[in-house]
C-alpha cells in the first residue's frame, strides 16, 4: 500500500517535472504549449485525486516514512490531511491551466516559455509542501520551488513597473517568511537539519518551556506571513496577488496561501510537545490565533470593501476569508484544550468549518478570479469605476459571477454558508461560557454581512449598473468556451458544497480520521461523533452534549432552497396574477441618459459614509 | 399539524401587513392634522400596481429577478420563525444564524435591483440600503444571541424563548432599548428611510420600478416591516403566552398593533438624518448591544 502512495505521488510529481522541460520547447505554438501544459497538469492531477481518494476514503492512517532520493533523505508524511490539500490543488491546477489556454492569448506581446516553465514547479512546490514532513530539507526545497516559480508567474507582465515592484516584494517577504520558518526548529535541543516533525516534537522534552514558546511563536508567524494574517498580509498579498494573470492568481488566492494554513494546522495539532516537564499553554496560543483571526477577517473584508480594481478587492477579500480560517483554527485550538466534553465537542465542528472553508474558498476565490480575469480580457480593464452593465453581454459569466459572489457571502444555500455557518454557529454557542468567542462569533457574523456588501458591489458594478463606453457599441463579447468551462465547472462545485454539507461534513471527518499523532484524532476517529451530528436532509444538525434535548444548531440549505423556490413561486404567481406586460424604456435621468460615463454613480462613491466611518482600518484608496 | 401553524403565519402576515401600513399613514396623517387616506389603501395600492406595466431600463435578468427575491427571502424568513410560540414545522432545519441570512437577501435584492435599473438615484439609494443593513443587522443578531446564549441552541423557537428565559434582567432591558431604538431603522422610517428619501432621491432604489414588480418591491417592506414588530413581540413580551394557540396570536396582533402606534408616531415627529449621523448612531447601538450580550453571558 505504502509504495502505492509514493510512487503514484513521485510520478505525479515526475510528470509535473517533466512539463517544465517540454511545454517550454514547443512555447512558440502558443495554444498548442497550452494544450500540452493542460495535458501535463491534468495527467498529473489525475493521479493525485485517485491518491488523494484512496488516502481519505480507503487506507490506513499514514506515519511520516524516510525517502532516499539518491544524495539525501527527505522526510514524508501523506496522510488524511495532507490528501484534502493536495486534493485542492490538483484540481484547481487543473482548472487553472485549462483556462490558461484560451487566456494567454491575451498577452500577445509576451513570449509564453517562462510561464510555461514556471506553471508545473508551483504545482509541485505546493504539493512537496503539503507532503514534506520537515521543516528543514525538503521544506526549504518545496518552499522554494513554490515560491520562485510563483514569483516569476506573477512578474509575467515585465514591462509593468507596478507587476514588477509588487512581484519583487512578494519575493523578498517569502524569501523572510522561509527564513523564519526555517530557524525555529533550531532552538530546540539536539535539533538536526532533516528532522522529522515527529523527532522535532520529541526532542521538545528536553527543551526549555521559553524556547519551545519560541519555536510555535516563529512558526505562527512564518505560515502566517503566507497565509496573509493581519497585518502581514497587507505587506503583500493585494500587489501580489493582484498583478498575476488571473489563472495564477486565482492560484495564489485560491490555493497557494493555504498552505499558510495546513502549516499552521500541521504544527499546532501534529507538533504537540512529549513533554513532562512543563504543560503547553494551548488555550493561550488558541487566544493568540483566534483573536489574529478575528482582527484579520474584519481589516481584510472592510479594506476589500474600500476598492476600485476588482482584483485588489478580490486580493483583500482574500485575506478576510483566511481570517475565517485562521479564527476557527484558533477558536477550536483553546476550545479544545478548555477542560469541558461542550467545548471540546464544539471544536470539531469549528475544526471542521476551518477546513470546510479551505475548500470552499479555494473554489469560489478561484471562480472569482477567473471571472475578473474573463471581464479584463473582454473589456480591457478591472476598474470598477468604469466596467458595468456587461450582463447583457456576457450572460454566462455573470451568472457564474452571481454564484460565486453569493457563495462566498455566505447565503444560503450557496457554499460559503455552510462552512461560515459551522464557525459561527459553534463560536456563539460556546460563547455561552467564554464572553471573547461570542464577541468574536458576533464580528464574524457582521463581516459576513460586509463581505456581501463587497460582492454586491463586485457583481452590481461589473454586471449591472450602468456600462459606460461597451454598453453603448456592444462590442464586448463573451468569453470563448475554454474560458467558461472551468468556470462553470467551479460554479457547479460552489453549489454542491452549498448543498450538500452533510456529505463534505462526513468526509472532513474522515479527512482527520484518517491522520494520525493529531491531538484530535481520537475525537475524529469515534465513530460516536456522528451521534452528536447529525443528517438532517443533507443539511447539519448538532446536538452539544450537556446543552440539553433542543439541537443546538442546525443547518438545512436543501431545504432552505426548497422553502425559498416556494416562495419565488409564489412572487411569480403574484407578478403575473393581473397579466401585466412588459416594455423596455430609457431610465429617467433628466434628460441625460445616454451619457453614461459622466452621470453614473461610480464605484468609489458606493458606501462613502461607511468607509469614513472606517478608514481608521486602513487599506484606503485615494483618488 | 405543524405545518398548518406555518401556513397560518404566513397567511397571517400576507393578509395584515397592508392593514398595519394603512394604520402607520392614518396616524401620521392625524398627527400631521391631515385626514390620511383610507385605512385599506395600501391593498388597492397592491392592486393598482398588479394591473400596470412593468417597465424596464434595460431589460435584463437581474431587474426582474430582485423583487421576487426580496419578496421570497422576507416570506421565507416568516415561514421560519413561528407566530404563537409554536415551534413551526421548519423548526429542525434552520437556526438564527440561517434566519439572519436570509434576512439579508432581502436588502441584496432591493440593491441589486436598483444597481441593474441603470439609474443614478437608485445607485445611491443602493449604496444607502447596504449601509443600513450592514449596521442594524448585527443588532437584530444580538438580540436572537442573547436568546442563543442562555439555552445553548441556536434554535429559532429556543432562542426566540430564551431571551426573557430568566425574567427581565438588565442585559434584557437594555437590549429591549436599543431594539427599540433600533426599530425605525429595521422599518426604514423616519428619522431611517435614509434609503429611499423621496423628496431626496425621490424613492431612491424603486425608482423605475412600477407595475407589479413594485409592488413585490412595497409587500416586501410591508411584511418586513410587520415581522420587525411582531418579532419585538414574540421575543421581549413572552407574558402573551397562553394555552390557547389563537388567543395567543390575537394577543401578539394586539401588540404588534401598538408597536405600530409607536413607529407611527416616531416616524411623525422626526426629520430624517444624514447617512453619515446615521452611521454614528448605529454604531452607538451595536456598541450597546454587545453590551448586553456581554452582560447576558454573566448571567445579569
Amino acid at each position: 500500500m505504502n509504495a502505492d502512495i509514493y510512487g503514484s505521488l513521485f510520478t505525479a510529481m515526475a510528470l509535473l517535472a517533466a512539463s517544465a522541460v517540454i511545454v517550454p520547447l514547443v512555447s512558440s505554438k502558443r495554444r498548442l504549449a497550452g494544450w500540452l501544459n493542460f495535458g501535463f497538469t491534468a495527467a498529473a492531477g489525475v493521479i493525485v485525486l485517485h491518491l488523494c481518494y484512496i488516502l481519505i476514503f480507503q487506507a490506513q492512517p499514514q506515519v511520516s516514512r524516510l525517502v532516499n532520493f539518491g544524495f539525501f533523505n527527505v522526510y514524508f508524511l501523506v496522510d488524511g490531511l495532507s490528501a484534502f490539500f493536495m486534493a485542492i490543488i490538483a484540481f484547481m491546477a487543473m482548472m487553472s491551466a485549462f483556462y490558461s489556454i484560451d487566456y494567454m492569448e491575451h498577452y500577445g506581446e509576451y513570449a509564453l516559455g517562462g510561464y510555461y516553465l514556471n506553471f508545473p514547479v508551483f504545482i509541485l512546490g505546493m504539493i512537496g509542501i503539503v507532503t514534506v514532513d520537515d521543516l528543514s530539507l525538503g521544506f526549504t526545497i518545496s518552499w522554494q520551488l513554490m515560491t520562485v516559480a510563483s514569483y516569476f508567474l506573477i512578474k509575467f507582465e515585465k514591462n509593468d513597473e507596478k507587476t514588477v515592484k509588487g512581484a519583487n516584494k512578494y519575493l523578498v517577504l517569502m524569501e523572510l517568511a522561509w527564513l523564519i520558518i526555517f530557524i525555529a526548529p533550531f532552538f530546540v535541543r539536539n535539533a538536526a537539519f532533516g528532522d522529522s516533525l515527529h523527532s522535532i516534537a520529541n526532542n521538545m522534552g528536553a527543551t526549555s518551556p521559553a524556547a519551545v514558546y519560541a519555536v510555535f511563536g516563529l512558526i505562527l508567524l512564518g505560515f502566517g506571513f503566507k497565509a496573509g494574517i493581519f497585518p502581514l498580509g497587507q505587506l503583500w498579498l493585494p500587489d501580489a496577488h493582484s498583478v498575476a494573470p488571473s489563472p495564477i492568481s486565482a492560484l495564489l488566492s485560491g490555493v497557494m496561501i493555504k498552505t499558510g494554513v495546513y502549516g499552521i494546522l500541521r504544527s499546532f495539532f501534529w507538533m504537540t510537545p512529549h513533554a513532562e516537564h512543563f504543560r503547553m499553554n494551548w488555550p493561550l496560543w488558541g487566544i493568540i490565533i483566534a483573536a489574529l483571526g478575528v482582527v484579520t477577517l474584519f481589516i481584510g473584508t472592510v479594506q476589500s470593501m474600500k476598492q476600485n480594481d476588482s482584483k485588489r478587492l478580490l486580493a483583500y477579500s482574500s485575506i478576510g476569508q483566511i481570517g475565517y480560517i485562521v479564527f476557527a483554527t484558533g477558536a477550536g485550538l483553546f476550545m479544545f484544550n478548555a477542560g469541558s466534553d461542550f467545548l471540546k465537542f464544539l471544536a470539531l465542528v469549528t475544526i471542521i468549518g476551518a477546513a470546510y472553508h479551505v475548500l470552499n474558498h479555494a473554489v469560489f476565490k478561484g471562480l472569482l478570479f477567473l471571472t475578473s480575469g474573463s471581464v479584463l480580457y473582454a473589456t480591457g480593464t478591472k476598474d470598477l469605476n468604469r466596467l458595468g452593465g456587461l450582463m447583457k453581454l456576457m450572460p454566462a459569466s455573470a451568472l457564474v459571477a452571481g454564484i460565486a459572489a453569493l457563495s462566498i457571502s455566505g447565503v444560503p444555500p450557496f457554499s460559503g454558508f455552510a462552512s461560515k455557518w459551522s464557525i459561527i454557529s459553534a463560536s456563539i454557542i460556546a460563547g455561552s461560557s467564554y464572553l471573547f468567542l461570542a464577541i468574536f462569533g458576533i464580528v464574524a457574523l457582521f463581516t459576513s454581512a460586509v463581505t456581501l456588501a463587497c460582492y454586491v458591489k463586485f457583481f452590481g458594478m461589473t454586471f449591472t449598473s450602468t456600462g459606460s463606453e461597451w454598453s453603448v457599441k456592444k462590442e464586448v463579447k463573451e468569453v470563448t468556451a475554454g474560458m467558461l468551462l472551468p468556470k462553470l465547472v467551479l460554479a457547479a462545485l460552489c453549489l454542491a458544497q452549498g448543498l450538500l454539507p452533510f456529505f463534505y461534513y462526513e468526509t472532513i471527518i474522515g479527512v482527520f480520521a484518517k491522520s494520525a499523532g493529531s491531538a484530535f484524532h481520537s475525537s475524529f476517529s469515534d465513530p460516536g461523533i456522528f451521534n452528536s451530528i447529525g443528517n438532517s436532509s443533507m443539511g447539519i444538525s448538532v446536538w452539544a452534549p450537556g446543552a440539553g434535548a433542543v439541537a443546538s444548531a442546525m443547518a438545512t440549505p436543501a431545504v432552505i432552497l426548497v422553502v425559498v423556490a416556494v416562495a419565488l413561486l409564489l412572487a411569480w404567481l403574484f407578478r403575473k396574477s393581473a397579466g401585466s406586460t412588459e416594455r423596455t424604456a430609457p431610465a429617467w435621468l433628466g434628460g441625460y441618459q445616454d451619457l453614461h460615463d459622466t452621470t453614473r454613480y461610480k464605484n468609489r462613491s458606493m458606501f462613502s459614509a461607511l468607509k469614513n466611518a472606517l478608514r481608521w482600518t486602513g487599506g484606503n484608496v485615494e483618488e | 399539524m405543524k405545518i398548518l401553524y406555518m401556513i397560518i403565519n404566513v397567511l397571517l402576515f400576507l393578509a395584515l401587513a397592508p392593514l398595519f401600513e394603512g394604520m402607520i399613514r392614518k396616524i401620521i396623517a392625524k398627527v400631521q392634522s391631515r385626514q390620511g387616506p383610507p385605512l385599506l389603501q395600501p391593498y388597492y395600492d397592491l392592486l393598482k400596481l398588479l394591473g400596470k406595466e412593468n417597465m424596464s431600463a434595460d431589460g435584463n435578468a437581474a431587474f426582474r429577478l430582485a423583487p421576487m427575491i426580496a419578496f421570497a427571502s422576507i416570506v421565507s424568513v416568516i415561514a421560519f420563525v413561528p407566530f404563537g410560540f409554536q415551534e413551526g414545522f421548519l423548526g429542525g432545519y434552520a437556526d438564527i444564524i440561517t434566519v439572519i441570512y436570509l434576512l439579508t437577501m432581502g436588502g441584496v435584492s432591493v440593491m441589486l435591483g436598483a444597481l441593474s435599473s441603470k439609474n443614478t438615484f437608485a445607485s445611491m439609494g443602493a449604496s444607502r440600503e447596504m449601509i443600513t443593513m450592514i449596521m442594524v443587522e448585527p443588532v437584530l443578531a444580538m438580540t436572537l444571541i442573547i436568546g442563543a446564549l442562555k439555552v445553548k441552541s441556536l434554535g429559532i423557537g429556543a432562542s426566540i424563548a430564551g431571551i426573557t428565559a430568566g425574567g427581565y434582567g438588565w442585559s434584557v432591558v437594555l437590549m429591549l432599548a436599543v431594539y427599540l431604538m433600533a426599530l425605525q431603522a429595521f422599518v426604514a422610517r423616519q428619522p431611517f428611510d435614509i434609503t429611499e428619501a423621496e423628496i431626496e432621491i425621490l424613492e431612491g432604489p424603486f425608482i423605475e420600478y412600477s407595475g407589479p414588480n413594485y409592488a413585490l418591491f412595497k409587500y416586501y417592506l410591508m411584511l418586513k416591516q410587520m415581522f420587525y414588530a411582531a418579532l419585538f413581540a414574540m421575543v421581549f413580551v413572552p407574558v402573551a403566552r397562553t394555552e390557547f394557540y389563537a388567543l395567543t396570536v390575537v394577543i401578539q396582533l394586539a401588540i404588534v398593533a401598538l408597536v405600530f402606534v409607536l413607529i407611527s408616531l416616531l416616524a411623525s415627529t422626526n426629520p430624517r438624518l444624514r447617512i453619515d449621523q446615521a452611521v454614528r448612531y448605529y454604531t452607538a447601538l451595536i456598541f450597546m448591544a454587545l453590551c448586553a450580550v456581554g452582560l447576558s453571558v454573566y448571567g445579569i
